[in-house]
């Protein structure tokens, strides 16, 4: 053992931080449990990000993962670091409330491939997080187990779906958190939380045991620190899986070989196309410092226009909302008063979509990604946009059920994101600055079909030349 | 004022699928959708015949990074 590492010190290690001191034997993973469960202990009846916290089990696991180092054993690349995932992703014999009251007693059948893969690395899970029920806001409100709070500010909402995952990742409650992200879920709360998510490319990751939502838009995928956390999660959890016959089966690179910090040359396209129209001020100031950023690295900036937005726009609004109305019919027949009123309501509106319409926005995907790839990606390596066009809102200005006339400020949250679902395009956001409240921002990058290195190579660049996401909210 | 479009909308969502309105906060987004059918008034004609759902997962494979 090494110098000795103080518990709050070992909180705010990033995952691979925390998993190369376990692997050198700087620090035991009974300890890294016991900085996140004190952490959780201390400050998480503020934040409410925890639904289920599997306290013993993870000691358990810890000492085991103690016990196997100490003996000598093959330990994996996650071997040691407590992590906790949203209550959507199945293991078996275990509860998965998928953030709602018609699911509170569900207990799942079969364990979610990422989870097993997970297991595999040698990651410790130490339960289920709070999200936005059946993944279906951008916010983080939750009528059942009670809204997430932003921990930067406990009055602003933390972004969803993946409420609970971006605010226990800023919290310090934990390393990683798997998200899902199907119109901006893992995004949104990593850029208004101030942490780092990736959204991969469709297909990328097997959904295997994992609560759906959009078959044509769902998306796993990590909330972590740093763009070289993301980088290794991705690595040892995408790929084809034989129980998901839609995953992809591209090989699987080593992404964090690709973090050089060496971006020179590096073609950045800033798609001025409503991507920025509306954006607020403090927003658009951060945006423009970070391309500055990626500058000062040797990227070089260039302005393009995008004129297959309106059409992205018009058919994103399509998919997810069919696709959801369709799942969710049975529920929203029998049981709808069991839903909260903003999730209700935006399913509502999905059964009067006509089916002839749903076809058409499928059928009109590949040449829309023809074009925008046309458009933005040829001549470029990655497209950059803010991640969210607005300063963070308040829970209470998007508070549906509490105000309908909070509609637009609510649909509005996800506006940055949702087109690159509809695109399958691989897309990280990371923190890049802060607002005049304190808030955070954050910068989206997107690259083609499966480039995930390159996206992952940009934003540790732009990680190595900044110090955003190394900042924690005082709790 | 409520564009005409929400109660024959209610009406064929509650006769095709049989969900009745659950609150008025669905009736609000009905609302909303009179702007979306506008942006996708705008759309007409773009398909092409030969359009198919499938070449999405195709453009994924065949717009990949070229090798440099």
């Amino acid at each position: 053992m090494n110098a000795p590492v103080s518990t709050s010190d070992l909180a705010m290690l990033s995952m691979t931080e925390a998993a190369d001191a376990f692997a050198a034997g700087e620090v035991t993973a009974t300890a890294l449990t016991q900085a996140c469960l004190a952490r959780i202990d201390a400050f998480d009846a503020g934040v409410n990000s925890v639904i289920r916290l599997d306290r013993d089990a993870a000691l358990e696991t810890a000492g085991a993962a103690d016990a196997a180092r100490a003996a000598g054993k093959p330990l994996g690349a996650l071997a040691g670091v407590p992590m906790m995932h949203k209550d959507m992703y199945y293991r078996a014999g275990k509860v998965s409330t998928c953030g709602s009251k018609i699911r509170r007693d569900f207990v799942a059948p079969k364990t979610a491939t990422v989870l097993q893969r997970l297991d595999a690395a040698g990651a410790i899970d130490m339960g289920a997080l709070n999200m936005a029920e059946f993944a279906q806001n951008p916010t983080g409100h939750n009528a059942h187990f009670g809204d997430c709070h932003n921990p930067w500010d406990l009055a602003y909402c933390t972004g969803g779906s993946s409420s609970g995952s971006g605010a226990g990742v800023a919290a310090r409650f934990f390393y990683a958190a798997l998200g899902s992200d199907t119109g901006g879920s893992i995004r949104l709360p990593a850029t208004i939380c101030g942490v780092t998510g990736l959204k991969a490319t469709q297909t990328r990751v097997p959904r295997t045991g994992v609560m759906p939502l959009s078959f044509s838009a769902d998306n796993v995928g990590p909330l972590v620190r740093t763009a070289r956390d993301a980088a290794r999660f991705l690595a040892l959890t995408a790929g084809h899986c034989p129980g998901d016959a839609t995953s992809a089966r591209e090989p699987v690179p080593d992404y964090e070989a690709a973090l050089s910090g060496d971006i020179r040359g590096l073609r950045v396209a800033v798609c001025e196309t409503y991507f920025l129209e509306g954006a607020d001020a403090p927003v658009a100031a951060a945006f423009e410092t970070a391309l500055l950023a990626l500058a000062a690295r040797g990227a070089v900036i260039t302005r393009v226009k995008a004129a297959s937005m309106r059409a992205i726009n018009a058919y994103t609004a399509l998919v997810s909302r069919v696709e959801g109305a369709a799942i969710h019919a049975n529920w929203m027949r029998e049981q709808p008063q069991d839903y909260a009123i903003h999730l209700s309501s935006r399913l509502y509106g999905g059964y009067a979509i006509p089916a002839h319409l749903y076809v058409e926005a499928l059928s009109r995907r590949g040449p829309l990604l023809r074009q925008f790839v046309a458009e933005t990606l040829t001549g470029f390596d990655v497209v950059a946009t803010p991640t969210l066009k607005t300063r963070v809102p308040t829970l209470a200005e998007t508070d549906i059920d509490a105000d309908p006339e909070n509609w637009g400020r609510f649909m509005a949250v996800s506006a940055n994101t949702r087109p690159f679902n509809f695109l399958g395009l691989p897309t990280i956001s990371l923190p890049c600055g802060f607002d005049e409240r304190g808030l955070p921002i954050g910068l989206q990058l997107a690259a083609r079909p499966f480039a995930e290195a390159t996206v992952l190579r940009a934003a540790d660049a732009f990680q190595q030349e900044t110090d955003w996401h190394r900042r924690a909210p005082a709790l | 004022m409520e564009p005409e479009l929400v109660v024959p909308t209610m009406e064929a969502i509650g006769r095709w699928s049989g969900v009745s309105l659950p609150n008025a906060a669905a009736r609000h987004g009905l609302a909303d959708h009179a702007a979306l059918i506008a942006e996708l008034e705008a759309l007409r004609g773009t398909m092409v015949f030969e359009d198919e759902p499938s070449t999405f997962e195709a453009a994924l494979r065949e717009l990949q990074e070229p090798a440099r």
